[in-house]
């Protein structure tokens, strides 16, 4: 009872108290500033509680077992946490500072984690960086200090029906010019509705946007400058924006559409990442395995695509350290990553996992390895998931023909100019 | 003589009476305890945070020191209310809320007086049947009007192709969308006020109704003078609650359309939301409290139109 | 004439302690305006259900049906494939005894805490006289407008402070006292006659022996309504739950049903709708038990 009235004195008292308190000067680095701790060599012993996400979070329990087997005096409990409501309950736990030891989270949420100074930086003497693709390392980098450690990733290609462009005549697109009378000649002389389908604006579809501008050279941010007003980020849009002008790519298509328009053949292609292959195979079903093929992405300057995935993070409140940095580098040996990728079919963030298996046989999975050499990912500032929606606001603008380029992306600037990078 | 009675008569009676008064406000205040202890800590408390909360400079990246954030005094509402997205959130809910309100209290009410009007079949297949939106899983709610409002296969467009029309794509259209989520909250929330109407409506004595009806009024006009002035109180707690429920708009763009085409299904509580995501801890509370004020105004408006003289 | 209509019917339902009214009352319940109902009224109200019954029954039959058969454009109405795959991977994935037990014992507490506290307070806000309360009837209906959205850190903040995460109190404490139902309850007991009070004072009995003999049972209706309401949203709750917890061992249906159908990048929908059936249905099997009161309730006092 008495923590009871004291707890509650706290918070009442600590709301009303906030405005007498101000910020030090140096509590806003977010410890990007402290370097990673040695990691003690040795077997790892005790307790460690893991946070992993959906049905993929499931199925770590069974490489978690092979870790215990590995190191008897170490247990590993897993919790799964539905993928949705992922950030909240994390954003809240360290609030609350409830936090486990190791979590799975989204890659887009390491600077925001880093930056609540919630986050034990990478200890290098334990993790190789150089044994990652450098897109995905990118993402645990805050201010030039890692905070984690890449363990799946992901990147976006163009799905095509090959057996209509083969019927058409239509050879794999190489450039920007190429892809735009691919996918023409798709709604000409294979008789599909649509050409290819592209976000038009809404909840992330930076994603689908931002492998064009980075194929023309433009950045998202640069030191603390934001690019959204830069020419090649201009052209990139204008470019991206002829597909809803040209009837080539619909704007008004519903949920759950996709799948069965390309299945039916309504629409030629799409640009998505490695589970399409999943959700294809089970909705179109063995028949349709080899109607479809998947290729890279168009070259312009470059033929960057988008990188993503998840990464494994250690918080600074862990109470076994240690051990917990012990368990990730266990999940980044190429033993576990191939077993992850023959479990769910996640796709292992390390290079030469790729060596062995289906993963250096199958022509799909191929092409997303050759991908990923060439894949940014998203800025690691705090800010960067608001900063995003403007960028999708104005892609959204001029997809539907309601702004032209220039202005929208001007918007996009001074919100992004306003929201900062955070620190 | 009068003066003389009235004069001493209250001077006996004034000590039992000060007795039960003060064994009353006894009673009172060891009633409202428990409920007071819990509520001052896990919902007062909570509250004054985040009101006091509106006045820093707080992000989610401070959690871990709330203490050490600046105060920036009314910096937050002033940014508020110059914040162009904010301001078709508030367009956006008032539209809702000065469409979907009436709309769902006339048709749980029209359900109500149907269910009530001597029907005795199926009684209760009917009243569950009305709940059954209320108890229907968003998730599900969702994918099935999704569905009926998909533009090309759509039930929704079926129909209207049937007479000719060509329906649009109702919820990536910037006309459309709004519109399509009022029907979607009208149908899922009209189960609740049609049991709190339903409750009302049996405080209507038939005796009355059919005298009226002896004196030739007809069904409307009964309805008007007889079923609306005894349902009042009915009537003021399924407005208060609605419009509540529905200046808080969160759910259903959450789910449909994620505040789009344009923003033109953006409700200040998903923008306040999006804003937490975000980690603009301080800036969310303050819209927050922004829409507090409005709801307490509507409040008070209703409580003055249809509240009970007492 | 409206004045005149007032006055009676406020009188009429006034309930009588003795149970003398209770046949007149029966005879009023029967309805307004016409004695029967007009086959047209069937015809509306049927057709008004169809619309409203219709996506439930979609998501009752969607989930006899396999996956892809539910991504389907243009949807069937009837399962082309029916199985009962969903529910078997439901009840084999799923820890379901365990999530189970779990919701009901939140739901339930919460409910029964709600069902006590609020009908309490809201005695006392609608029939007592002390000061202040005025004060605590603004403030408990001030918090029902402020939107939850912005006390959720600061109440999880709260709640890991006092060292209720991960229990079954930090589960239940912090909705055990919701302003809905202090509203609900004291509009309702307003409406209830003052005279029953005095009578029983001044037959001697106890201020508490008044509120539990002779209003409780009067609330009965009001209780029902709050006790749904309140039972649908607290086993509904997805965010809190699934925060508090921090091992799966008080995880809640809602929550261990959303690990398992929604993915990062894809769904499994047939889970999801097999998921949703099974947690209505304890919704409905209480909406059931307690639909009769809802009605019959307010006819013996109203909502004032």
């Amino acid at each position: 009872m008495r923590r009871f009235t004291q707890a509650s004195a706290v918070a009442v008292v600590a709301a009303l108290a906030l405005t007498g308190c101000g910020r030090s000067s140096d509590s806003t680095a977010g410890g990007a500033a402290s370097p990673a701790k040695e990691v003690k060599s040795g077997k790892a012993t005790g307790a460690i509680t893991v946070w992993a996400l959906g049905a993929e979070g499931d199925k770590l329990g069974s490489i978690a077992k092979d870790f215990e087997a590995a190191n008897p005096a170490a247990k590993v409990t897993i919790t799964v946490i539905p993928f949705d409501a992922a950030h909240d309950k994390i954003a809240t736990a360290i609030a609350g500072k409830q936090t486990p030891d190791v979590a799975l989270v989204g890659t887009t949420w390491v600077s925001e984690f880093a930056g609540s100074s919630a986050l034990d930086a990478t200890p290098t003497d334990v993790i190789d960086k150089a044994k990652f693709y450098p897109g995905a390392w990118d993402t645990t980098s805050v201010n030039g200090t890692s905070f984690g450690v890449p363990w799946y990733v992901e990147t976006r290609l163009i799905y095509y029906r090959k057996d209509l462009a083969d019927k058409a005549g239509l050879s794999e697109p190489k450039t920007w010019a190429e892809l735009t009378s691919f996918t023409k000649g798709l709604q000409d002389k294979a008789g599909v509705k649509w050409g290819i389908s592209l976000q038009p604006g809404g909840q992330g579809s930076w994603q689908t946007f931002m492998p064009f501008a980075w194929q023309d050279g433009a950045e998202i941010v640069n030191g603390k400058t934001f690019g959204f007003d830069s020419a090649p980020m201009q052209k990139a849009l204008d470019y991206y924006s002829t597909f809803f002008k040209d009837k080539i790519s619909p704007t008004d298509l519903a949920q759950g559409a996709l799948e069965s328009g390309f299945i039916r053949g309504d629409i030629g292609a799409f640009v998505s990442g490695p589970w399409h292959m999943g959700i294809l195979k089970d909705q179109g079903g063995a028949s349709f395995q080899g109607k479809y093929a998947v290729m890279q992405m168009p070259r312009e300057k470059a033929g960057t695509s988008f990188i993503g995935g998840g990464d494994l993070v250690v918080f600074k409140n862990s109470k076994n350290r240690d051990a917990s940095w012990k368990f990730v580098d266990y999940l980044t040996q190429v033993k576990a990553q191939q077993k992850l990728y023959s479990l769910v079919g996640s796709l292992p963030a390390v290079k030469s996992a790729w060596t062995g298996g289906a993963l250096s046989t199958d022509p799909l999975l191929k092409t997303f390895g050759s991908q990923l050499q060439d894949a940014k990912s998203a800025p690691a500032i705090a800010t960067w998931e608001q900063v995003a929606s403007s960028l999708d606001d104005a892609i959204e603008r001029v997809s539907l023909g309601k702004q032209d380029s220039a202005t929208a992306l001007k918007a996009a600037q001074a919100k992004a100019n306003a929201i900062g990078t955070g620190s | 003589m009068a003066t003389a009675v009235a004069g001493r008569a209250p001077a006996p009676r004034r000590r039992p009476r000060a007795r039960v008064r003060r064994r009353e406000a006894l009673a009172g205040y060891a009633f409202s305890l428990p409920f007071l202890l819990l509520f001052l800590v896990f919902t007062v408390g909570p509250v004054l945070s985040s009101f006091g909360m509106s006045f820093t400079d707080l992000r989610s990246a401070d959690v871990s020191r709330p203490l050490s954030v600046n105060g920036v005094g009314l910096a937050n509402y002033t940014k508020v209310l110059h914040d162009e997205s904010f301001r078709q959130a508030v367009l956006n809910t008032a539209y809702f809320v000065l469409v979907g309100v009436p709309l769902t209290m006339g048709l749980a009410l029209a359900v109500a007086v149907g269910l009530n009007s001597g029907i005795t079949r199926f009684k209760a297949l009917f009243r569950v049947g009305y709940y059954l939106p209320v108890v229907t899983s968003i998730v599900a709610v969702a994918v099935v009007w999704r569905f009926l409002l998909e533009p090309d296969s759509g039930l929704v467009n079926t129909v209207l192709g049937y007479v000719g029309v060509d329906g649009p794509s109702w919820l990536r259209d910037e006309t459309w969308a709004m519109p399509s989520l009022i029907v979607m909250s009208a149908w899922r929330n009209m189960g609740t006020l049609v049991i709190i109407f339903l409750a009302g409506l049996q405080g209507v004595p038939r005796e009355m109704h059919e005298a009226a009806a002896i004196d030739g009024a007809g069904a409307w006009g009964r309805f008007r003078h007889i079923t609306v002035p005894v349902m009042r109180p009915a009537l003021l707690f399924g407005a208060v609650i609605t419009s509540i429920g529905y200046l808080q708009f969160f759910e259903e763009p959450f789910v449909m359309t994620r505040g789009g085409p344009l923003d033109k299904t953006l409700s200040v509580s998903l923008y306040a939301y999006n804003q937490f995501g975000f980690g603009n801890y301080s800036y969310a509370a303050a819209m927050a409290y922004v829409l507090f004020l409005a709801i307490v105004v509507l409040t008070l408006v209703q409580f003055r139109l249809l509240g009970s003289r007492d | 004439m409206t004045t005149q209509i007032r006055q009676t019917s406020t009188a009429a339902p006034a309930p009588d302690p003795s149970g003398r009214a209770r046949g007149r009352r029966r005879s009023e319940r029967a309805g307004i305006g016409d004695p029967h109902a007009q086959p047209w009224i069937y015809a509306v109200l049927g057709v008004g259900l169809i619309v409203l019954v219709g996506p439930f029954l979609w998501m009752l039959l969607g989930s006899f049906r396999p996956n892809r058969e539910l991504k389907e454009v243009p949807p069937s109405w009837l399962p082309q494939h029916p199985t009962l795959s969903n529910y078997t991977k439901l009840f084999s994935q799923l820890d379901f005894p365990t999530f189970f037990v779990n919701s009901v014992v939140v739901a339930v507490a919460i409910t029964v805490g709600n069902l006590v506290f609020c009908s309490m307070l809201g005695y006392a806000l609608a029939k007592l006289d002390f000061p202040g309360k005025r004060t605590i009837f603004v403030l408990v209906l001030g918090t029902l407008m402020v939107p939850g959205v912005v006390t959720f850190v600061p109440l999880f903040v709260l709640v890991s402070n006092l060292g209720l995460a991960n229990s079954f109190p930090g589960l239940i404490f912090p909705f055990l006292a919701g302003p809905f139902g202090v509203f609900l309850l004291r509009q309702f007991i307003q409406g209830l006659p003052d005279e029953l009070i005095q009578a029983a004072r001044v037959d001697g009995a106890s201020e508490f022996r008044i509120f539990r003999s002779i209003m409780l049972p009067l609330c009965r209706p009001a209780l029902a309504t709050l006790g749904i309401l309140t039972f649908l949203t607290s086993w509904n709750m997805f965010l809190w739950p699934l925060v508090v917890a921090q091992s799966q061992d008080h995880y809640t249906l809602p929550v261990a049903l959303a690990i398992y159908s929604i993915g990062e990048n894809k769904s499994d929908y047939g889970l999801l709708m097999a998921g949703s059936v099974v947690i209505v249905v304890p919704v409905l099997l209480v909406f059931l038990a307690l639909q009769k009161h809802f009605v019959r309730g307010i006819a013996m006092t109203g909502i004032k």
